[in-house]
């Protein structure tokens, strides 16, 4: 597979595991080929200190913040429109 | 997976906790209210109707977080003061009263089926003349209705259904009602302090008490020996990847003296269970049940008394390790870190283990302490010699093969071994057990899966098994090389 695609870490630090991170890696399995095909999944040991407002990604260079695995589809989709457009 | 999903009330729970932890290691408990204003403001989300009544209802999770009593009607800076002497308590489930929705879920609706028969014997069954006959259809009042479900008893055409709350699903042991204002209530009678339905409320209005704090301020007063017992179940719980060395580390820094798997008492465990088998057997009686669940035994004592005398007469692991850890040194604070919330209630029972706390509890302990488990690297490792068996124990059927593995192929084949995990399967097998000319041994778990399923857990199930599996191989490898060092001296 050709590497363009972006990158996204998750954040898997004990804080953000605590909060929630634990089931952001288990949505992955589940995520349809569309996804997987247009981004690059890592783990990360913390992002930039956002600790306080736990679990985190980061998009690019773009962190968000509280993110559940619904609000992680919203977000991958708000880039996979994007490219589309 | 939906279960894993962690609900924003869990995580407000969970920060709570580490803010309170947090402020015991800065010697400013004492502050604990102003968490209240701090957790809940004009911007943080809403579940109820007001922050007020959000507020209200955290300043109640507060005293349960201590360890007290919702209803200890002491300013909360006065706890915080008081709570060393709080004494761990069999009693750990507790109903928000004020968090409670009272759900307003009608439990009985008469549905479409309803033929307005002739015999009316809904209309003659209600207590409460509840019922009416509204456009050739019957209908109940659900503000006169108290739930007694005689209308859908007698219906002839099971035109009635029933609905149930949350609470009351997740129960097994069937401790949940509502009460005359539709608030639930526990019969403590019956209820075995599984845990359960504190997950299954969708309102979190259901706390338990716990012992961070207690246990909290006994690892930071040098002067005392606090050891950490490790439920078998832990691989995995606090990071897929945090290995059992890198979690031990954690809590040597955190001030554990010392850091024992309860494994180890298992293993004492499956020898004697499997020698008291032969015994019974010997002796002529039927059945002989495990004894290392304490919801599950506690199922027996409080529901099904006619099996207490089939219950294994000896202690669960815990105690056994516990036991252990005490005869050497008398001093030490022994602190059970586990899945379970019925071992505090086993703990408080027993008197030989000090403190219980579950998985989750212990990890916001690890954040309030401010350690990031996948930055730390480890420095000792879990060596003791402990069976792969016992350390198989936490999986459904896992003391069955321990067992099995400690019998001999004759012995096996005039015992009947049965499994039940989750107490409702418990339950079935206890109504429904005849005695028979062969000896039965049953597995009695109160959690599905067995303990990796506990509503102290923090990862699935699923994944949970596998990381047992994984730690076992990688202490066999540990073990392997050992005796190859050995060898080649």
């Amino acid at each position: 597979m050709s590497d363009n695609r972006i990158q996204v870490e998750i954040c898997i630090g004990t804080p953000c595991f605590l909060m929630g991170g634990q089931s952001l890696i288990e949505e992955l399995e589940w995520l349809p080929y569309k996804y997987r095909s247009k981004f690059s999944f890592q783990a990360s040991h913390c992002i930039d200190d956002h600790c306080e407002n736990a679990p985190v990604i980061k998009v690019k260079d773009r962190v968000f913040e509280n993110v559940t695995p619904e609000k992680l589809k919203n977000i991958l989709d708000q880039y996979l429109t994007r490219e589309v457009l | 997976m939906l279960d894993q999903t962690v609900s924003e009330l869990v995580k407000l729970k969970r920060k709570l906790y580490i803010e309170l932890v947090s402020l015991a290691c800065q010697d400013k408990l004492v502050e604990a209210e102003k968490l209240i204003y701090q957790l809940i403001r004009e911007d943080t989300p809403r579940y109820r109707c007001c922050q007020h009544k959000e507020r209200a209802i955290l300043r109640e999770r507060i005293k349960l977080a201590l360890g007290f009593d919702i209803e200890d009607n002491i300013p909360i800076a006065r706890l915080t003061e008081l709570v060393d002497q709080e004494p761990l308590d069999e009693d750990i489930i507790t109903i928000l009263n004020m968090a409670c929705d009272s759900c307003p879920i009608d439990k009985y609706i008469v549905t479409d089926s309803c033929r307005n028969c002739a015999a009316h014997r809904c209309l003659n069954a209600c207590p409460k003349d509840a019922i009416y006959i509204i456009s050739n259809k019957a209908y109940i009042d659900q503000d006169k209705c108290i739930e007694c479900s005689r209308c859908k008893d007698v219906c002839p055409f099971g035109a009635i259904n029933e609905n149930v709350r949350p609470c009351v699903k997740a129960c097994a042991t069937g401790a949940i009602s509502s009460d005359a204002n539709r608030q639930a209530t526990i019969d403590k009678d019956i209820c075995v302090n599984c845990g359960h339905c504190i997950r299954g409320c969708p309102f979190g209005a259901i706390g338990d008490k716990n012992r961070i704090i207690q246990v909290t301020n006994s690892l930071l007063n040098p002067d005392q020996n606090t050891v950490a017992m490790l439920a078998p179940s832990f691989p995995g719980q606090f990071g897929y990847n945090v290995d059992s060395a890198t979690l031990k580390t954690a809590l040597k820094i955190m001030g554990f003296n010392q850091v024992i798997e309860v494994a180890e008492g298992a293993d004492k465990v499956m020898q004697a269970e499997a020698e008291e088998v032969l015994e019974l057997k010997d002796k002529g009686a039927n059945l002989m049940t495990s004894s290392c669940c304490p919801a599950f035994t506690e199922l027996i004592n409080k529901n099904y008394p006619e099996f207490t005398e089939n219950i294994s007469t000896l202690t669960s692991p815990m105690e056994v390790t516990a036991a252990k850890i005490k005869k050497e040194n008398p001093e030490a604070k022994t602190v059970f870190i586990g899945p379970c919330l019925a071992k505090k209630s086993e703990a408080a029972r027993h008197k030989t283990v000090d403190e219980v706390l579950t998985f989750e509890e212990l990890l916001c302990m690890i954040v309030g302490w401010e350690i990031n488990l996948e930055k730390l690297s480890p420095i000792e490792e879990f060596n003791d010699p402990i069976s792969d068996e016992a350390r198989s124990f936490p999986a459904s059927g896992g003391v069955t093969a321990a067992i099995r593995s400690e019998l001999s192929e004759s012995d096996k084949s005039w015992i009947n071994f049965e499994i039940a995990s989750g107490l409702k399967k418990c339950s079935q097998f206890l109504k429904t057990y005849k005695p028979d000319n062969k000896f039965s041994f049953l597995e009695g778990m109160g959690c599905e899966e067995g303990c990796i399923g506990g509503p102290g857990r923090i990862i699935n199930t699923k994944i949970a098994k596998k990381m047992v599996e994984k730690f076992i191989k990688s202490q066999k490898n540990n073990k392997s090389q050992k005796v190859k060092q050995i060898a080649e001296l």
